[in-house]
């Protein structure tokens, strides 16, 4: 990805409109009494399309202000997050990501991975009441969530930064030469 | 070349991982009040409106969902219904009995109604936490609202939580599922005293616990909250909120761990309105 002063501008566009919608929309609806967790898959959608650095500073960026916005201890998000980013970056980097199944998986893997890894660092500061057997089913639900919520989010996420795509595929076919008169 | 793109890259992310480090170290449990005080300032009005915008969106997504409920919850209110005739009527008996008791001991001069002292104010939910590890919202209300930290906070079936932070335009509420949630609680009829904890991940279940395991707390009794008051130390929270109603009492967790399971009344996952207690002891 080449990197602009505009494809910043869109890229810090992208990420608080998408904390936004997280904050205000998908965490107050329920489906099977879990709400989807858009953030991990912004941010593997993020990394895929700009790489590791590019994955963990959006990864750390988005955490920042989501725990900002929720007056919580700051930098738990932030780390999970830049975790994220930045696996999802080394995919990118070191194998071709071609088509949409592949990105797919990687949100639904790495949502699950950003849901354990809230656990063990909660756990980790210490949590002083009993923890439910549901929050399996919970991570589980959010990770297919993010699988279905992958596509749209990673074709509007490049569609966004197509400026800036090196290796974007001409999208449009070429119109075939006709013969006059055929 | 490309050894020195490396290094750099490897750079930039320890340099973030250190700083989530140091921002955990430095926040945790206090806060950065300063720093989340300024964004929430800024980003709340726009909340605000994101949260008026995609309600109807909102709505079309509960229905699917409440539509998958509706048929187990058919029949769980059905059952409901049988027990609740029953307990008006006996509730009517009580009322009568109630009025005339209170008559006699003259409670209405007695500080056991000192709830008459809180204000209620009614905020709009904007935001909501996305990991049920931190389990809060954000309201539309603000210290010029009167609103102030460790404040109760309603709907309107009981309790849902506490005020947690105040900024100008917008309040965090932890509410009674979050980890780090604990509120004196009393089962009525027979009094037993507790604290109400949650069981993280379990939106439907929290835990009366350190409960007298010689008095017996049955299925069904109500728990409030204890609203206890000593000299000049009281409580938060007014006496007799509704918090929620027993659902699992065997006497060997009695016994043993001293709890009891507890629904909450207040749907604390669907959650648009909700009312502040301003003005309580402080």
């Amino acid at each position: 990805m080449i990197l602009t002063p505009w494809i910043v501008v869109r890229i810090v566009a992208i990420a608080m409109l998408g904390v936004i919608l997280q904050l205000s929309f998908f965490s107050q609806v329920e489906l099977f009494h879990v709400n989807p967790d858009l953030l991990p898959a912004l941010v593997v959608c993020l990394a895929l399309l700009g790489g590791s650095t590019t994955g963990a500073v959006c990864g750390f960026a988005i955490g920042l202000f989501v725990d900002c916005l929720l007056v919580g201890a700051l930098g738990i998000s932030s780390l999970v997050l830049l975790g994220v980013g930045w696996s999802a970056g080394l995919v990118r980097e070191r194998f071709e990501v071609h088509g949409l199944l592949t990105p797919a998986l990687l949100c639904m893997g790495l949502t699950l991975a950003a849901e354990l890894g809230f656990a063990v660092i909660h756990v980790l500061l210490g949590i002083d009441a009993p923890i439910s057997p549901l929050i399996v089913r919970d991570m589980l639900l959010k990770s297919v969530y993010a699988f279905l919520l992958a596509f749209p989010i990673y074709l509007g996420v490049r569609r966004a930064l197509r400026p800036a795509l090196v290796e974007e595929p001409r999208l449009r076919r070429r119109r075939e030469p006709t013969v006059l008169g055929a | 070349m490309y050894r020195k793109q490396v290094r750099r890259r490897r750079a930039v992310l320890a340099l973030l991982i250190v700083a989530s480090f140091v921002l955990l170290s430095v926040t945790y449990g206090t806060g950065s009040r300063g720093l989340q005080r300024g964004v929430s300032t800024i980003f709340s009005p726009v909340q605000s409106v994101a949260d008026r915008a995609l309600k109807p969106a909102r709505d079309l997504v509960d229905w699917f969902d409440e539509t998958f409920d509706a048929k187990g919850e058919n029949s769980r209110l059905k059952a409901q219904l049988i027990v609740a005739r029953e307990q008006a009527v006996a509730g009517q008996e009580a009322l009568q009995e109630n009025a005339q008791l209170r008559k006699l001991l003259e409670l209405e001069a007695s500080p056991a109604l000192a709830a008459s002292a809180f204000e209620q104010v009614t905020g709009r939910v904007i935001a909501r936490s996305p990991t049920f590890w931190n389990s809060s919202l954000t309201i539309d209300l603000g210290d010029g609202d009167g609103v102030r930290v460790d404040d109760p906070v309603i709907s309107g079936d009981g309790l849902v939580g506490r005020i947690s932070s105040v900024g100008p335009g917008s309040a965090q509420v932890m509410l009674l599922t979050d980890h780090a949630s604990a509120i004196s609680a009393k089962v009525v009829p027979p009094g037993v005293q507790g604290a109400i904890k949650p069981e993280v991940g379990n939106p439907e279940d929290l835990i009366l616990d350190f409960i007298d395991s010689t008095k017996e707390v049955r299925r069904g009794m109500t728990v409030v909250t204890a609203g206890w008051r000593a000299q000049s130390l009281a409580s938060h929270f007014p006496a007799g909120l509704p918090i929620g109603e027993v659902t699992r009492a065997s006497p060997v967790e009695q016994e043993a761990s001293q709890q009891v399971h507890v629904r909450p009344y207040a749907d604390l996952r669907n959650l648009d309105f909700v009312g502040v207690l301003t003005g309580g002891s402080r």
